[in-house]
């Protein structure tokens, strides 16, 4: 009873730092909807526009039924036209176009004869995700428009591959779900991060020690209003990505939320264990980014297949509680996935949460002897 | 006061910023070691190449000619054979519980039908809560089924990417002959990811050590009153912040040229530019960033304001830098925005640079952007400065 009124008092005083810089907890609250906005509006894998330059030296209406089909069918925009494939090279390296579509002379010629004829796409590959996309489009709207689609005809129809969970493939679905465990593994840490670390730099540690409240009820009281300010952002990403981003919600809520905090609770307790161990608020809230931020968006399964990775950096993503909570969120989220499914991945979220609150007592306890 | 006196009391802060800094193991932890550190773990992560897709396969007609088909498939490395189910009702289940991102099902009387040269139905199901694996796995798919005759292409997956090889040309499809087009990707031609994350990572970590530390640290200096007790003294304030800031511009240089010969060590990252070009670029992109960290910290009156603000602006500009994703694929209102983003810049020279080695002549506009950002941004940061101290 006592000590749960220490870490009340613990919790009232944090409460107050909170409130008195009220600008934090805009911040705090604000830079979340932002992240999403630009995550949901701004950023999209689906490319378009790529700027592409002509060389066309063939000249003729089959040469330039070509490169009109690669406009009119795809994300190709015609940037300039080049009279020689020589400047190709240059146009590319300025990097005033991505792409550039070359015509030999003859082309239609010898298409008209029989011949096999080629013309050549160079594309910049120093932007992958753009290089990539604009080798696809290309096949597509080529493929499309060809004989391919005659074979296709010949068949019986009805759909032979489907994608589940996702069939429209928007990345839209895959960057919410991401974002929100970027955002709450961010915030939540960097906060705690600053905690601990402020009362040693500023010497109030020592008049906190003077009083009987023991270091579990320092801990534990500066963790309950983070908690709270975090489960507020949890509301506040998930709300806003269902939406206005339209990501279905078809799991259940509360094992969404009970999930939420377990991830929550990890956070705060590895951006204390940062606090702890930093003797400064800077040199915290660098190492909270190198312990919860740096992990999560790298190899979390997030932005980078985890399949892809070394072996042994897939086995440290197993130490990551970022992986099993956008394991737990997409599921919830797009496959509606209840409990008997993502239990293994629940249990490791608790006690991720358990060990990094107790490891950060512990490296407390430590350093005052 | 003489240039001499200046160029001492330069020297004499930036010594003193230098041993404040060369003390604290972990603050130079932070500096060097860590953005080395982070770039060559996560530098292993950076691979967008999806291969060996974990499946499962659903074989039931159990025929030597599904046999084959179900070995085809995983031929090419592209899938991996994770487990055999009888049920498909436990195919959809390993795709529920995450075990398989793709499901081969082959229905019973598949045999009699392709020796009928009936189209077999062959399904492929993809898990579309990963995208970027859904897009290659749906496009292997196809094309593997469409080379054994059976056809099919993904129900609403609009855009399958990645294909390559030769092009039958539109309105000559009844003609005999055909047309390709034959695709050439210049400058990374295997286009590996490390190879073109590289310049983003390190710009990100380049941000983070110089605007972060330096906003944290002035604010800090606030927070104790030294920066006013330094102030006191002749010094100027100019002279005071460029001594705090040189330092951190020399641990960046450091950071770039460590993070440059690892990821070529490493990651096979080319380095076909010139050193100057590179040396010239992360010099200015330093400034910049060094006034961001000063504007945040004379905009914030506190530690705990200025780690957020720095991270207020970090992460818009880490999105629409062009780093994860294309700014052409961003919607045309917001692309302009992006030329004000110091980040951007970078990533272009260093890119155009290391990898299509690029000169001064094709980067001009980019450095001439940098440099107006650069002076620009620090120049309001300082004036902000000295009106707070006064």
């Amino acid at each position: 009873m006592k000590s749960l009124r220490r870490t009340m008092a613990v919790a009232h005083k944090e409460v107050l730092h909170i409130i008195r810089d009220a600008r934090a907890v805009y911040m705090a609250l604000g830079l979340p909807v932002v992240m999403l906005m630009l995550f949901g509006y701004g950023i999209s894998q689906d490319v378009g526009h790529i700027p592409m330059a002509v060389a066309d030296q063939d000249g003729t209406p089959t040469s330039r039924r070509l490169s009109q089909a690669l406009v009119a069918g795809g994300d190709f925009v015609r940037g300039l036209d080049l009279a020689s494939p020589d400047d190709a090279e240059a146009a590319l390296r300025a990097g005033r176009v991505k792409a550039v579509l070359v015509i030999p002379r003859e082309f239609a010629r010898d298409l008209a004869r029989g011949v096999p004829a080629a013309a050549q796409l160079l594309v910049d590959g120093s932007d992958g995700t753009t290089a990539t996309i604009a080798l696809g489009d290309a096949a597509g709207i080529l493929q499309a428009t060809s004989s391919v689609r005659a074979v296709r005809a010949s068949l019986s129809s009805g759909p032979r591959i489907r994608v589940r969970f996702n069939p429209t493939m928007r990345s839209t679905y895959n960057m919410v779900s991401g974002v929100i465990v970027l955002i709450l593994a961010m915030v939540a840490s960097l906060l705690t991060a600053l905690t601990i670390a402020r009362e040693w730099e500023r010497g109030s540690m020592e008049q906190l020690f003077a009083t009987p409240v023991l270091r579990s009820e320092i801990i534990a009281g500066k963790l309950v209003p983070y908690a709270g300010l975090g489960f507020v952002q949890t509301l506040l990403v998930i709300t806003l990505g269902s939406f206005m981003f339209g990501v279905p919600i078809r799991g259940s809520l509360v094992t969404l939320f009970g999930c939420s905090m377990l991830f929550l609770l990890a956070m705060l307790g590895s951006g204390l264990i940062a606090s702890v161990i930093a003797k400064s608020q800077l040199v915290a809230v660098q190492f909270a980014l190198m312990m919860s931020y740096m992990p999560v968006a790298m190899i979390s399964g997030f932005m980078f297949p985890i399949a892809n990775m070394p072996r042994w950096l897939q086995a440290l993503s197993m130490v990551v509680p970022g992986r099993y909570y956008l394991t737990t969120l997409r599921g919830l989220l797009l496959k509606g996935n209840g409990l008997d499914v993502l239990g293994r991945d629940v249990v490791a979220l608790a006690g991720f949460a358990t060990a990094f609150l107790a490891i950060a007592v512990w490296r407390f306890r430590r350093r005052l002897a | 006061m003489s240039v001499a006196l200046i160029l001492q009391s330069l020297f004499n802060v930036m010594k003193k910023e230098f041993s404040q800094t060369l003390r604290d193991r972990r603050m130079l932890a932070t500096l060097i070691v860590s953005p080395v550190l982070q770039l060559v773990v996560f530098g292993y992560a950076i691979d967008l190449d999806v291969d060996r897709i974990p499946t499962v396969v659903c074989d039931q007609d159990r025929t030597p000619a599904s046999r084959d088909l179900t070995q085809a498939f995983f031929a090419d490395r592209t899938f991996l054979r994770r487990q055999d189910v009888l049920d498909p009702n436990q195919a959809q289940r390993a795709l529920e519980t995450g075990e398989a991102s793709a499901a081969l099902v082959v229905p019973r009387g598949f045999e009699p039908r392709v020796a009928r040269a009936d189209a077999p139905e062959v399904q492929v199901i993809v898990d579309g809560t990963d995208v970027t694996l859904a897009q290659v796995a749906s496009n292997a798919a196809s094309q593997f089924l469409l080379l054994h005759g059976i056809g099919g292409e993904p129900t609403g997956g609009e855009r399958v990417p990645v294909a390559k090889g030769p092009f039958a040309l539109p309105g000559f499809s009844g003609v005999a002959a055909t047309a390709s087009l034959v695709p050439r990707v210049m400058y990374n031609q295997r286009l590996k990811s490390a190879v073109y994350m590289l310049p983003g990572v390190l710009a990100t970590l380049l941000l983070n050590v110089t605007a972060i530390v330096t906003a944290m640290g002035l604010a800090r200096e606030r927070e104790t009153g030294t920066l006013e007790q330094i102030l006191v003294t002749p010094i100027r304030p100019a002279v005071l912040l460029s001594g705090k800031c040189l330092p951190y511009i020399l641990f960046g240089l450091i950071d770039v040229l460590a993070i440059l010969l690892l990821g070529n060590l490493i990651f096979d990252v080319p380095f076909r530019g010139s050193l100057a070009v590179v040396a010239l670029g992360s010099f200015l992109y330093l400034f910049s960033t060094l006034g961001i960290g000063i504007l945040i910290a004379t905009l914030s009156s506190s530690q705990q304001q200025a780690m957020l603000g720095a991270f207020a602006f970090m992460l818009p500009a880490m999105l629409l830098s062009g780093f994860m994703s294309p700014i052409s694929s961003m919607p045309a209102w917001l692309r302009p925005f992006t030329l004000l983003i110091p980040m951007r810049h970078y990533i272009e020279i260093m890119r155009a640079c290391l990898l299509k080695g690029a000169g001064l002549r094709d980067l001009a506009q980019q450095l001439v952007a940098l440099t107006i950002l650069g002076t620009g941004i620090l120049g309001v940061s300082v004036m902000r400065f000295r009106k707070r101290l006064a």
